[in-house]
């Protein structure tokens, strides 16, 4: 599949905000399974754009700087990106879970993309023990690595409520998991969670999912949001294996990695600091577009 | 009791002293360093103690009381995490001695371990090759909250991660010392252990001379210029970054930045601009050229790390790897704090510096290894269980270390079962056994178990230097197992005593390497801010308690002593009404206006004099690297809660005049002391001029004027000048024009105007800045004006332009608006 992407954020302030230093981390990584073929970052009212130092996950960071005092800020992240990604197939040959956390521990590589740099609670997802408890049951030791990952995905699809009103951006995931409800953040959250107090190593993916439009409707421009899952480490042969609890699916065609680290807070697509006096409003508009 | 704290002569000194020693060395539980001491540090611990009963005889809690007294008036204090108030330090009198000979060994042995743990750090952080050969874990590396992924393959400016390292060590009881832990974030005590050798030597003065007591200066004095060989900046500035004044240890941070001549900085001060750091001070953005951090490192910088700091100094890791600015310790370098890098120690210091450990640690097991996972879980009754890392495991949710043996059945199922999860966050460690030293408890001498922490720091050659001495904490109760020893509840100085006296000489730079300095250096415009805002706070005290006692019935020219008429004691109270004090009373009888006066003075709302106080008090404290122990004393005394309104009034009246009297008189005359007294000018002009426009204005009667003059402090001054009664133009005059009379307005405002004119500006134009021209203006109306022609609009005028002239002096010396918002957030689904 071939996508186009436009992302559109807009920050409106009431006052004019003279100063802003941000870290954009909107443009998609390199990751098995997808090819960025055509990338285009655009500031205005404008500001100067660089390359930001190596960060806590993997991710493109561009370090914006605007010091020109304006009401809006507004950043468009346009990408062409081609998926071509395997469907995991579960066999009970596997590695088993005991075996991969056992692998992670030993590891030898200190990129941000070993499974070593997984493995434990980050900022955002501590180690919480209703979470693991819950999550346990998907996760004996002995299970194959991918029929433990797609079963605890699809217990949490099955068991949790889709509700983009029960959470907000920043709700912890306990939170979410008492309430048995939110939005895909949260799912995340507690399935790493899960994952991570069995002693597994698990990331979290930010990134698109194409959403089909209701049957016999046209597809609605803008109205798709940025996506978030789970990455399971399955031992070296396998790798990272991507699984989204929010559908009980497991990551495939329809989506598009952006970034990946610990927890959201690694890879907001957009953080920083802006200076200025006044109240603060966001837009976000997501399009993702299929090309053929 | 036989003597209270009167000093004994040094035969019975010697006598109790000897008695002491006596009864201490009996039969003991466990090893002890004075019991098992050999001969000549027998002899010092004697010393120690002659020195200890020629203080205070017999009455040791007496000594220990004294101790404690220096202590609180050096203004040590600490804070508990999650609790306002500060507590006073606890201190045991009799330090504890270390020979010179055992203290080299214990002193190689640090500096060894800083060597290797700047080692591992430089290679976690560059080639990585411990990791990559197998000779590290990566687990063990990512698993520590203090590893910033961020910080890879940053060189540190200058090429140290380290420049200061504190380690804790205890002393076995074979006399045997080892590590229990290491500290290189913000290693907290360097401060305390200062404070504790004052306080000591204080109370013990003859101890420094009869044992030879290597002294603290020095030490620090290398670290300041071993700090400063870093920079890139000939003469750098140094600032000490601090978390605030909520933070456990601000009073340490305020103290050591006062000793080590660095400037005190909090995240909202410091600014980063194309790459360099730079301080807000009220003469513009000055550069910094290094920062000992006592912030967590992950809240540093909101874009290299947490971006949800607010305390941090956005573009600092930049900065740094622009080469602009040292970090001590760089950030990241936690890492080797985690109690699973001690399985490891022993290989790593044979394979980076070519020798076994020289002080050794805990023995310890990583549970992430198989092999030692099985081992632990094995011997799991004779070993304490720890968090591998800074983090509470599931299995240990309180995060502190077990004696495996003492877990109850339901906690060693559950932590089995977490081990058998997550091994990787777990260690087992020998149980180290602790000594015990003297400690005064309850009136005499205890054994109670110790652990030191012992500071080392890199000198102008960035060798390291170590600090001789420290500090030793006291375990509270006799179980001598460092694992149920927790913080410790008391801390003794460490003395290092030896056979040559101590060179004295050698502690003073050469004359020739110190360049004379009157300008004190640098003020942050956070700074001048709280030196200003406690100018007027102390002065609108002042003034609120005086017109409160004029109001109760205090006034000079009340011959007969009768009460005040009442329309004067109705523009009394609504002086006090209008300065939000209290609301008004219902009638003027002598019951309601106590009533009134008690509100006005105690209320726990509005501006009532105790929360003009309670405001004072913070600014107090988060100012106290500038102001005088005596000032923040008063300011901390207790509010007088007994006898008449009117004694106090009259006492705390008399305090506040104290206060004024300390800052007028021991401030030194730089431009922080002129902001305090710029605040304090401009208070009382707004004052005299609401006083004026009440009591002053066409009609007064007699009772108003004289009233006026009491207000003003002028009564004597207008006795002195005029022998006819109350009149109003002379005496409006006085108050209001004469520039000879302190109190006057025309005085205030002049000085206002000589402040303003030695503050720095910013421009080089020569063109007066709003401030000045504003200060200008008001000088030439009050200048022009004539005491006939001054009425309520007059007077309303120059409270107008006063608070024109306050914004002027805000907007243009302090930290302004402009909050940093956060372009954070999202929508997900």
């Amino acid at each position: 599949m071939r996508y186009q992407i436009r992302h559109v954020t807009r920050f409106d302030y009431a006052e004019p905000a003279g100063f802003a230093r941000c870290n954009l981390r909107l443009k998609p990584i390199h990751w098995s399974g997808q090819r960025l073929e055509d990338y285009h970052l655009a500031v205005e009212p404008g500001g100067d754009t660089a390359p930001a130092r190596a960060e806590a996950g993997l991710a493109n960071v561009t370090r914006l700087v605007v010091e020109t005092a304006a009401r809006t800020l507004t950043i468009t992240s346009s990408a062409r990106v081609t998926v071509d990604r395997l469907l995991p197939i579960p066999d009970p040959g596997d590695p088993t879970l005991a075996t991969i956390a056992a692998a992670a521990r030993v590891s030898r590589d200190m990129g941000a993309a070993s499974p070593a740099a997984y493995l434990f609670p980050s900022p955002r997802i501590p180690l919480d023990p209703a979470i693991a408890a819950w999550c346990a049951a998907e996760l004996a030791p002995d299970r194959p690595c991918l029929e433990a990952a797609i079963g605890l995905a699809r217990a949490i699809q099955r068991d949790f409520a889709f509700d983009p009103t029960a959470t907000l951006v920043d709700t912890p995931a306990r939170e979410a998991f008492d309430r048995r409800g939110g939005v895909c953040q949260d799912f995340a959250q507690i399935m790493i969670g899960g994952l991570r107090a069995a002693g597994l190593p698990a990331a979290y993916a930010s990134g698109y999912l194409r959403t089909l439009p209701p049957l016999g409707q046209p597809r609605l421009v803008g109205a798709d949001a940025t996506h978030a899952w789970v990455l399971l480490w399955c031992g070296d042969a396998l790798g990272w294996v991507g699984v989204d609890p929010t559908n009980g699916i497991w990551m495939a065609q329809d989506h598009v990695v952006m970034a990946i680290g610990r927890d959201y807070a690694d890879i907001a697509p957009i953080d920083g600091v802006i200076l200025g006096s006044g109240a603060q409003a966001m837009h976000v508009s997501v399009d993702v577009e299929p090309l053929d | 009791m036989a003597s209270k704290a009167v000093p004994t002569s040094l035969f019975d000194a010697a006598t109790i002293a000897d008695r002491w020693l006596a009864d201490y060395c009996g039969p003991k539980p466990f090893a002890d360093v004075l019991v098992t001491a050999r001969p000549d540090d027998r002899a010092a611990w004697r010393i120690a103690l002659e020195e200890l009963a020629s203080v205070g005889g017999e009455a040791l809690d007496d000594t220990r009381e004294r101790v404690q007294r220096h202590a609180s008036d050096i203004g040590t204090g600490f804070r508990v995490a999650g609790e306002r108030a500060e507590r006073p330090w606890p201190l045991s009198p009799l330090p504890l001695l270390i020979g010179a000979g055992e203290w080299q060994g214990i002193a190689a042995g640090v500096v060894q371990r800083a060597e290797l743990l700047e080692a591992v750090i430089a290679d976690i952080y560059g080639p990585g090759m411990l990791v990559a050969n197998g000779h590290l874990p990566a687990a063990l590396v990512t698993g520590s909250p203090w590893f910033l992924r961020p910080m890879m393959g940053l060189q540190p400016p200058g090429g140290f991660h380290l420049h200061f390292y504190a380690v804790d060590l205890c002393r076995g009881p074979a006399g045997d010392w080892r590590v229990l832990a290491d500290g290189v974030r913000a290693p907290v005590g360097a401060g305390y252990a200062l404070e504790n050798r004052l306080s000591v030597s204080r109370t013990l003065g003859g101890l420094q001379s009869r044992l030879n007591i290597e002294r603290h200066a020095p030490f620090f004095a290398a670290f300041r210029e071993g700090l400063a060989a870093v920079c890139r900046r000939a003469e750098p500035r140094i600032g000490l970054l601090t978390p605030g004044r909520w933070n456990q240890s601000y009073a340490e941070q305020a103290h050591l930045a006062r000793y080590l001549g660095f400037l005190l900085v909090e995240g909202a001060d410091l600014s980063v601009l194309e790459d360099r750091l730079y301080v807000r001070t009220i003469a513009g953005l000055k550069r910094v050229d290094a920062l000992w951090r006592r912030v967590d490192p992950r809240f540093l910088d909101p874009l290299a790390f947490d971006s949800t700091s607010a305390i941090g100094v956005p573009g600092l890791v930049d900065a740094m790897a622009a080469g602009n600015v040292v970090l001590s310790s760089s950030p990241g370098s936690g890492v080797v704090e985690s109690a699973a890098l001690n399985a490891f120690l022993p290989q790593l210091a044979t394979r980076l510096t070519g020798a076994s450990l020289l002080l050794p640690n805990a023995a310890t097991w990583w549970c992430g290894g198989e092999a030692e996972r099985q081992e632990v879980i094995e011997n799991i009754d004779r070993m304490v269980i720890a968090p591998a890392f800074a983090e509470a495991p599931l299995g240990l949710p309180a995060g502190r270390p077990v004696v495996g043996a003492a877990l109850s059945p339901d906690e060693r199922t559950a932590l089995l079962a977490d081990l058998d999860r997550r091994p990787q966050d777990y260690v087992g460690q020998e149980v180290v056994r602790l000594s015990s030293m003297p400690v005064v408890s309850d009136g005499r001498l205890t054994p109670r178990p110790f652990t030191v922490r012992v500071f080392a720091a890199r000198d102008a050659n960035g060798a390291w230097t170590v600090l001789p001495g420290g500090f030793a904490r006291i375990g509270e109760h006799a179980d001598e197992r460092a694992v149920v020893m927790g913080d410790g509840t008391w801390s003794a100085d460490v003395c290092v005593h030896g056979p040559e006296p101590v060179d004295k000489v050698s502690l003073l730079p050469s004359v020739d390497t110190v360049n004379l300095r009157r300008n004190p250096g640098t003020l942050p415009s956070r700074v001048a801010d709280n030196l200003y805002w406690l100018g007027r706070y102390l002065e609108r005290g002042e003034a609120l308690l005086g017109t409160i006692r004029v109001l109760l019935g205090h006034s000079i020219g009340a011959d007969t002593g009768a009460a005040l008429a009442p329309d004067t004691l109705w523009r009394l109270i609504g002086l006090i009404v209008a300065s939000g004090a209290a609301p008004p009373p219902a009638s003027i009888r002598r019951q309601e206006l106590t009533q009134f006066a008690k509100t006005a003075l105690e209320a726990e709302e509005g501006f009532s004099v105790r929360m003009i106080n309670r405001q004072a008090r913070g600014i107090g404290a988060v100012s106290r690297d500038r102001l005088a122990g005596d000032l923040l004393q008063l300011l901390d005394a207790p509010y007088p809660t007994r006898g008449h309104m009117l004694d106090r009034a009259g006492s705390l009246q008399r305090r506040y005049a104290a206060l004024a009297g300390l800052s007028a008189e021991h401030m030194s005359r730089t431009d922080g002391w002129r902001f305090h007294d710029l605040g304090r000018r401009i208070e009382r002009a707004t004052a005299t001029a609401a006083a004026v426009r009440t009591l002053g204005t066409l009609g007064a009667s007699a009772d108003d004027l004289s009233t006026l003059l009491d207000l003003a402090n002028s009564q004597i001054s207008y006795r002195q000048r005029y022998l006819t009664g109350m009149a109003r133009v002379p005496v409006v005059d006085l108050v209001t024009l004469d520039p000879g009379n302190p109190r006057s307005l025309a005085f205030q405002v002049t000085t206002i105007g000589e402040h303003l004119a030695r503050l720095p500006t910013l421009g080089d134009d020569g063109l007066a800045e709003p401030q000045q021209a504003l200060a200008t203006a008001l000088q030439a109306v009050i200048s022009t004006t004539r005491a006939v022609e001054i009425d309520d609009a007059v007077m309303r005028d120059v409270e107008v332009r006063l608070a024109a002239l306050s914004n002027a002096v805000a907007r243009r010396f302090f930290l302004q608006g402009a909050e940093p918002l956060r372009a954070a957030g999202l929508t997900l689904a």
